[in-house]
């Protein structure tokens, strides 16, 4: 971020003139003059080394030559970087590096873009002064997906240094020293990581190579596409290599999209999913009771009929569609015109209805905006930082990778209400880097937040001007929080009202602050006024609606936010705009040419009451699987069966594809163009890189292609044509640039929620009650809280066809606290019986320090079984289902 | 575990830095002290006391000579083979070593009494050849002296041939 004026110095580099800001290191002025300055161990992302010795340069004045990598620019600095005394050096360099790199480029999968190769092509004469032989390294497994050859190691130590400055997981070793240093795990224990492949991407030569495509291709016979990942909602810039229609790896390259060329295992091992085996590859009908293969025209034409004939004999409110959050703004943008158009009813929604819609509706309420006020970049230039409810590592890696560095680069202050505990691990936590950490129950965040905001009031932190602009408002909140007891509060979180206080001012007096919010507020029982109640704490604080301040919920799925914006939830039209609000309505009628139906759309828990009740005919389910997702307390598969007609467009035959009549085979991402809509409001560019597996087509295809058949056609060349409606509709999606504008709060929306607005709920958020802070023992009575919370290495069922993840974690295993275990008698990797009211489930368990004591953790993708023992409770006001959280005990076997 | 049989050393150790992590090497001094070597669970939990991972703290183990990642024997024989001492024959003498103990350098004799390694200068070049063993020099050998010293500590634990670590200025007694 841009701070004041910015001192500048001016030099000369190989005879260019130029002025860089004060700080610069000469290497990135050179490389500014279009000079490269040859290097290994310099990374921009990294704190200069200089221990490779590449990038020695000439200075006048100095006495000996400087390495470009570690000397800042200085006013009237003269720097040759190709005089023959420079080159001598760099040919030295190369020689001694060449004096053990072995020459086996011919079977090296860096072969072709190795920085060693093309200096060596550069500098080196063919002769080398060394006769030694070269050094040998007893080859040792690494690890399932990272393959190490340290004989081609140039101890850069750019991996070890990336792992520790960027990933803060310190996974990589350098043992021994001198030409014998080894990058090793620890002793000869294989690697146990997040598996991010940074140390795959920063090796600049073929030492660190991902296991996945081993000796699979030369890197010049690879088709790249530049396209966005999937698996959450930081929306990732990937590059996609393939070969012959195979996808071969994933890479980012560095400075690319908003994740800067960083990625979690998910984006870097997680791309086999779309030419798993299990991909449909036809269309299914059920004939029979059985589903067998068809032909599109078939399977059309069947699902038009059926669908005209059910809307004469039931009328349109007959139908219900559900979308995955996983499709393109295309799909998104036409499914829901298919349903509102074609069908004609409102009752569609998307997995944006599991958590994304409580903080867009919470964002809408308070301050009119559907998008966070603040970016990825705000985050890093950041004072202060919240973070509630968020294991930021695991379901948002690469924002959690803004706030490390925010953290450890920019000395922000980190504040964390979470339910784990700071603890080193193989897979970092951002709690350790917290300076300001509650670590309370999942179900118990609200207290916490409470907790600060009463000391906010009570010691002075309200913004002064407040008083006059919302008295009502200040008030209520001042005098609801001030009966809020302080050991009530301390019971419920274990923190002490010092420590409130203490995080309270530090938050409050810093001039940029975030709250990012996670799926433990926007998937847990009250998520919506919790939302609702961070950014009270923000307009108290008068940091609400100041540049680079603001709540920033987390998407979970890539384009979570894009379902919304496109209308493709039951609330909301295309903008989004309220289903309800009449300019919202005229506006895309006027350019659908159409009247919208009328009847406000069912959500997605009333939607299977209503197909349980008959009332339902017919579905229209998209890459969703309610079956799967949701408890078997839920009854989906009750509520899909007793529909007449049900027609699903998936990648594999999940659970509730399995109970439809018509099976479709939809593309995945890495078949088809469009755009995603990231967390942080930034639409990005899709683009396929390979061809559609078997006659699978992309789902938006398939809406235009019912559409006709049902006699409403909604015909589309491409997707960019329908882009170009999403964008006549929505002017933010004029721009697929390389940096979103934040919105800005509208002034006459928190005018309005400060006047009358907050006051509908306040007394429910202002309350302890029903935050589960009564007395309740845990631990105690053996009951045990379980937590259905998601793992880096997975995202939703989708990454568990994955064979790269599958590798890292291939079954749940619900991990506890090693206090917890002693007192079960349990040990790592014991089997254990998971028992409540509703059921039991047996598993394995293993021990986690930062698991707190009363708490267990199941990884949602492997919930087959966990999904018996919950319960649902949903949102009175966003009709969010909940059901992360139950009382189990445990029981060893 | 080392936090319960040295809490208040390792209490100590760690009031003299005010970054935690700088009390590495002391610890795995300790450490080394308990077992002759640095073990891998005596690595999981200094690194679990200064809040490290475990590589971290095996990174610095590998970088110093000084620790042994393996078991030694009850005697450590480090004999000096730097320039000034290898002039005046530390040479045979490393081979005089190995006959007698019948192991190779970085090896532990059969029954755990002996490991024998090769180290670099231990700053001792007017009295070499010499040789440290466990914390005690050994100066100006012979086959001879080695060959009392070594059955000295096999009877006796300890050998009056000694100097001790402190060479300088050179004892009066001794000739």
């Amino acid at each position: 971020m841009p701070h004041a004026a910015v001192d500048t110095v001016t030099l000369t580099i190989d005879g260019h003139h130029l002025t860089v800001p004060k700080g610069t290191l000469v290497i990135e002025a050179a490389r500014q003059a279009g000079v490269m300055v040859p290097h290994f161990c310099y990374h921009p992302k990294l704190k200069p080394d200089a221990n490779c010795r590449m990038c020695l340069v000439e200075v006048e004045k100095m006495p000996k030559l400087q390495t470009a990598c570690s000397t800042p620019v200085a006013e009237g600095m003269v720097v040759r970087t190709a005089t023959t005394v420079v080159n001598e050096a760099h040919k030295s360099v190369l020689e001694f590096i060449l004096a053990n790199h072995p020459l086996d480029c011919p079977v090296c999968d860096q072969g072709g873009r190795c920085d060693l190769q093309d200096f060596s092509h550069q500098y080196t004469p063919t002769t080398s002064r060394f006769i030694e032989v070269k050094r040998v390294f007893p080859k040792e497994y690494f690890s399932p997906l990272i393959e190490t050859q340290m004989n081609r190691c140039v101890q850069c130590l750019r991996c070890v240094r990336y792992c520790d400055e960027v990933m803060d997981v310190k996974a990589l070793a350098p043992s021994g020293r001198g030409t014998m240093t080894e990058i090793k795990s620890f002793l000869h224990h294989e690697l146990d990581c997040e598996f991010c492949g940074g140390c795959v991407q920063i090796c600049p030569v073929g030492a660190i190579t991902s296991r996945l495509s081993m000796y699979e291709y030369r890197p010049w016979m690879l088709k790249r596409a530049d396209t966005v990942c999937t698996y959450c909602g930081d929306g990732c810039q990937i590059t996609i290599q393939t070969k012959d229609n195979q996808l071969v790896e994933v890479m980012s390259a560095q400075g690319a999209g908003r994740n800067n060329g960083d990625l979690c295992a998910r984006g870097f091992f997680g791309y086999h999913v779309s030419t798993h085996p299990d991909r449909l590859r036809h269309p299914l009908i059920r004939r029979d009771g059985v589903l067998v293969q068809a032909t599109w025209e078939e399977a059309l034409e069947l699902v038009a009929e059926t669908a005209v004939r059910l809307k004469l004999a039931h009328g349109p409110n007959a139908f219900a569609g559900l979308i995955a959050a996983r499709c393109t703004n295309e799909d998104l943008y036409l499914f829901q015109k298919f349903m509102r158009l074609a069908i004609g009813t409102n009752h569609l929604d998307s997995s944006a209805r599991y958590g994304q819609i409580n903080g867009v509706r919470a964002l809408r309420r308070v301050q009119g905006t559907h998008r966070w006020t603040v970016t990825f970049e705000d985050i890093v230039s950041a004072d202060a930082l919240l973070l509630v409810g968020t294991n930021i590592t695991e379901t948002n890696p690469i924002t959690g990778l803004k706030v490390k560095e925010a953290v450890k680069k920019r000395q922000a202050t980190l504040l964390t209400i979470d339910s784990l505990e700071p603890a080193v691990g193989a897979i970092s936590n951002i709690a350790n880097l917290s300076s300001h950490h509650f670590s309370v129950h999942p179900d118990r965040f609200k207290p916490a937040v409470l907790g600060l905001i009463k000391a906010v009031v009570e010691d002075g932190h309200v913004d002064p001007t407040l008083a006059q602009r919302a008295p009502a408002y200040l008030q209520t909140i001042s005098d609801s929080v001030q009966d809020l007891s302080w050991p009530a509060i301390e019971a419920a979180t274990g923190g002490t009202p010092e420590s409130f206080r203490e995080a309270a001012r530090t938050f409050a007096r810093s001039a940029r602050a975030v709250i990012l919010i996670g799926q433990g507020v926007l998937r847990t029982a009250d998520g919506y006024g919790l939302a609702t109640t961070l950014l009270d704490l923000l307009l108290l604080t008068g940091q609400h609606g100041r540049p680079g301040c603001g709540l920033a919920p987390l998407a979970e799925e890539n384009n979570d936010q894009g379902a919304v914006e496109m209308g493709a939830v039951a609330e909301y039209l295309p903008g989004p705009g309220d289903l309800s609000d009449p300019a919202a309505r005229s506006r895309v009628a006027q350019l659908w040419k159409e009247d919208l139906p009328q009847e406000p759309g069912l959500t997605l828990m009333p939607m299977l009451e209503r197909a349980r009740a008959g009332a339902l005919k017919a579905m229209f389910i998209v890459g969703e699987n309610p079956v799967g997702s949701l408890p078997l307390s839920a009854k989906a598969k009750e509520a899909l069966q007793s529909l007449e007609f049900l027609a699903c467009q998936e990648l594999f035959l999940t659970e509730t594809a399995q109970l439809a009549h018509v099976v479709l085979p939809a593309c995945s991402y890495a078949e088809k163009d469009g755009t995603f809509t990231n967390t942080e409001g930034h639409v990005q560019a899709v683009r396929h890189a390979i061809d559609p597996i078997g006659e699978s087509r992309p789902d938006w295809e398939i809406f235009s292609a019912l559409s006709v058949l049902m006699g409403y056609p909604l015909e589309y060349g491409d997707a960019k044509e329908i882009l170009k409606e999403i964008r006549s509709l929505i002017p933010d999606y004029g721009r697929l640039g390389p940096a979103p504008t934040p919105m800005r709060p509208a002034t006459e929306a928190v005018d309005g929620y400060l006047h009358t607005g907050y006051a509908t709920d306040a007394a429910d958020r202002y309350a302890l009650s029903g935050t589960g802070h009564e007395a309740r023992g845990a631990g105690n009575d053996g009951h045990l809280t379980l937590l259905i919370a998601q793992s880096l290495f997975h995202s939703g069922k989708l990454s568990t066809r994955s064979k790269g993840l599958l590798q890292v974690q291939a079954e749940g295993s619900l991990t506890l606290n090693p206090a917890d275990a002693a007192r079960l008698g349990l040990a790592d990797r014991d089997q254990v019986r998971v028992t409540n009211n509703l059921g039991a489930m047996t598993t394995t368990v293993m021990l986690a320090e930062r698991v707190p004591k009363g708490l267990v953790l199941f990884p949602e993708h492997f919930d087959q079984e966990a999904r018996r023992l919950l319960t649902v409770s949903t949102d009175p006001v966003t009709q969010v289902p909940y059901y992360k959280l139950t009382q189990v005990t445990i029981e060893r076997l | 575990m080392l936090k319960e049989k040295y809490k208040a050393e390792i209490d100590e150790i760690l009031s003299r830095y005010p970054v935690r992590r700088s009390a590495l090497l002391p610890l795995l001094y300790l450490a080394q002290q308990e077992e002759g070597y640095v073990s891998e669970p005596a690595m999981k939990e200094i690194a679990s006391i200064l809040r490290l991972t475990p590589p971290q703290v095996y990174e610095t183990v590998t970088f110093y000579t000084m620790f042994n990642l393996k078991p030694i024997g009850r005697f450590h024989i480090q004999v000096c083979k730097s320039l000034m001492c290898a002039l005046v024959g530390s040479d045979p003498l490393i081979g005089w070593l190995e006959a007698k103990l019948d192991v190779k350098p970085g090896d532990t004799t059969k029954d755990g009494l002996f490991t024998l390694s090769k180290v670099e200068c231990l700053g001792a070049c007017g009295t070499g050849p010499m040789m440290q063993i466990n914390s005690d020099y050994y100066e100006r050998l012979t086959e001879e002296k080695v060959d009392r010293i070594l059955a000295d500590l096999k009877r006796d634990g300890t050998s009056t041939l000694k100097s001790g670590p402190f060479m300088w200025p050179e004892p009066a007694q001794r000739a």
